[in-house]
């Protein structure tokens, strides 16, 4: 079946030549060498190394950085490639979000001039896969409190502590690891062979598994001094990481929605119950319709986004708001979808099933649904509601 | 060496094709996309360019969408980009005219093309150009190479594939091939849109658009396919091997 994308009220005829020549490649990509394998990769739980190859090849790594090799697109076009992406499957848009927004993105934005030109075209290039460690077992949504520690022993740090829930962890060249330095948290690089330094794979996921999940763990990991990220202290460092990750999942989400109605709508169309196609009863029309009316919102609402974060004109909440709801609508969405296609929808031979369990990690992960809406509360009220401590 | 690459931008095979007043719908097609068959020949005038150096020169004649195609086509690594609008244009000899004067113009060495439009099907613009220009014209090409001033293409033939050596101004109609296609990346879309298309008017090629020969006088869908008969049961079986060796025709 030809993907149609869903656009109702034609948003994408607001993006530039460039940013829509992007999306027809990533878009044809995802037709020709993501679709058909992806049920495989789930399957095994691998990531396949040939997605890291092409997205080096395409030059979409880091889409928005600019300089160091890095593609220098708008962050419009990053949202644009998300979305696309999560067209495929949400485990190759984290794979993305992380290489980019996670881990690119810190030493870009942090790193020193040296750091910067050693890292950030290997990263392009896909070369090297990145990841970021900031999740601890003990603390998700409050990592302020991460017991993760740097030492600082004169000619070199010591790291110590462990990070849990890391994408690309197993896989990844390097990893940008928040720990604290005299209580203060910074970031720091761990090359994939520092001494102290593993990442065992967790394994039994039902959700995202073509993407791989470790943890990072550092039992008096040895690293050399020039490997601090020198520009950021405190937890603005990995929250301007998010930032970005979640920017990209407000868009990429609307990937995962839209598959999940471009195939209600065509097993709508072809299923015939009672001498009819269901497509013709009212309850489904009416299940179609929430569907379109939804996806319609959070296109407008990424794109209006998108261009408020290419003019700068963006703060976090706007970024909160849309990654909460259109993650949100899009597990709605996959939910009604696989109702839609009755006992069918569990099969692989559909995507609905799997976006639908994709999703329930996206709506968790990258600050999960409840705190964002409490990022917002804040900004309603002046009141934060995260502790009970001031 | 120049190299001309001409081009066809055609409802994409995905799109669906309505019929309104016994003509194609153009306002209704969702996509429009480069020939397939043209893809095959602007990826082997990349790979000629990349052996053996030169400029490729994408030429597409059509209205103001085919420009789309044309910067696509630069995001793959054209160097130069021409249009050349078809106002006034009725049939595939207008566009014969257009393309060879267009061909002539940029002083092109070689010519590739797709073998056919997936739109109409014709086939006449590779030996049509090559009449126009006085060169040699190859057709169901694979695959071609160039070397001591000689161009060797792969073509099919009665009972396997054959060499065809030409050299001189050859114009090659490709085939799809086991070549496979280049996609673009992020640095050659940056590129291709700072690249300037060329517009080029018909009387500027000095080719005088008169009235055509040939009149198109409807266009229909086909003709829808019949619903599929389902057997089931070993009864059948005389039956069914009668319809495949009567009917189908396959055994």
């Amino acid at each position: 079946m030809v993907y149609e994308a869903l656009d109702f009220y034609d948003v994408d005829s607001l993006l530039t030549e460039e940013e829509r020549m992007v999306r027809d490649m990533v878009r044809d990509w995802v037709d020709e060498e993501v679709i058909p394998n992806i049920e495989i990769a789930c399957r095994d739980g691998v990531f396949p190394d040939e997605w890291r190859v092409a997205l080096g090849e395409m030059g979409v790594l880091g889409a928005p950085l600019k300089g160091y090799d890095c593609p220098g697109l708008s962050y419009t076009a990053y949202g644009v490639i998300c979305r696309e992406l999560e067209r495929g499957d949400s485990g190759l848009r984290s794979f993305a979000s992380v290489q980019g927004s996670l881990a690119m993105y810190p030493i870009w934005d942090f790193g020193s001039e040296e750091q910067k030109n050693y890292y950030l075209p290997k990263m392009a290039s896909g070369e090297w896969i990145g990841c970021f460690g900031l999740t601890e077992p003990d603390y998700g949504s409050n990592p302020g409190d991460m017991i993760t520690k740097a030492e600082d022993m004169g000619d070199h740090y010591l790291l110590n502590g462990a990070k849990m829930w890391i994408t690309n962890g197993s896989i990844a060249e390097l990893a940008v690891v928040w720990a604290k330095l005299d209580g203060v948290i910074r970031g720091f690089i761990v090359e994939k062979n520092d001494p102290g330094f593993s990442a065992p794979e967790m394994k039994g996921k039902h959700s995202l598994k073509a993407s791989v999940t470790s943890e990072l763990v550092f039992q008096d990991c040895k690293i050399p001094k020039d490997r601090m990220l020198p520009g950021v202290k405190g937890l603005r460092g990995p929250f301007s990481c998010l930032n970005n990750a979640r920017f990209g999942i407000s868009w990429g989400a609307l990937g995962s929605a839209q598959a999940c109605f471009d195939s209600a709508k065509d097993y709508a169309m072809s299923r015939i119950q009672f001498n009819h196609p269901i497509a013709s009863y009212q309850l489904v029309q009416n299940k179609l319709s929430w569907m379109l009316r939804e996806i319609t919102k959070g296109q407008l609402l990424a794109y209006h986004l998108g261009q408020k974060k290419d003019a700068g004109t963006w703060i976090p909440e706007h970024i909160s708001l849309a990654k909460m709801n259109n993650v949100d609508i899009a597990l709605e969405i996959a939910r009604v979808a696989r109702d839609i296609h009755g006992a069918n929808g569990i099969l692989d031979e559909y995507p609905i099933m799997r976006h639908m369990a994709n999703l329930e990690s996206v709506k968790t992960y990258e600050g999960t649904h409840d705190i964002h809406n409490l990022i917002i509360g804040r900004h309603i009220t002046g009141i934060q509601a995260f502790t009970r401590e001031a | 060496m120049n190299i001309a690459v001409l081009l066809k931008q055609v409802p994409d095979t995905t799109a669906k094709i309505t019929i309104s007043d016994e003509k194609v719908d153009e306002s209704s097609v969702s996509k429009w996309s480069m020939s397939p068959y043209d893809e095959y020949a602007l990826e082997s005038g990349l790979k000629l360019k990349e052996t053996s150096g030169g400029n490729l020169i994408a030429i597409t004649c059509g209205p103001e969408r085919t420009k789309k195609m044309l910067t696509d086509a630069a995001a793959v690594g054209a160097d130069t980009l021409v249009h050349i609008p078809n106002d006034g244009v009725t049939d595939s000899t207008h566009v014969q005219k257009l393309l060879a004067a267009a061909v002539k113009r940029f002083d092109s060495h070689v010519v590739l093309c797709g073998k056919q439009a997936a739109d109409t099907n014709g086939g006449s613009t590779g030996p049509g150009v090559a009449e126009l220009i006085n060169a040699a014209c190859v057709t169901l090409v694979s695959e071609v190479n160039f070397s001591e001033g000689k161009f060797t293409t792969i073509r099919p033939s009665n009972s396997g594939i054959e060499k065809v050596v030409v050299d001189g101004l050859s114009v090659f109609a490709f085939d799809k091939g086991s070549t496979e296609l280049r996609r673009p990346n992020v640095r050659g879309i940056m590129m291709a849109k700072k690249k300037p298309i060329e517009s080029i008017i018909s009387s500027d090629l000095g080719v005088n658009l008169e009235a055509s020969n040939v009149k198109m006088n409807s266009q229909n869908p086909p003709p829808e396919k019949p619903a599929g008969q389902k057997f089931e049961g070993a009864e059948y079986v005389n039956e069914v091997v009668s319809k495949l060796r009567n009917e189908a025709n396959v055994i």
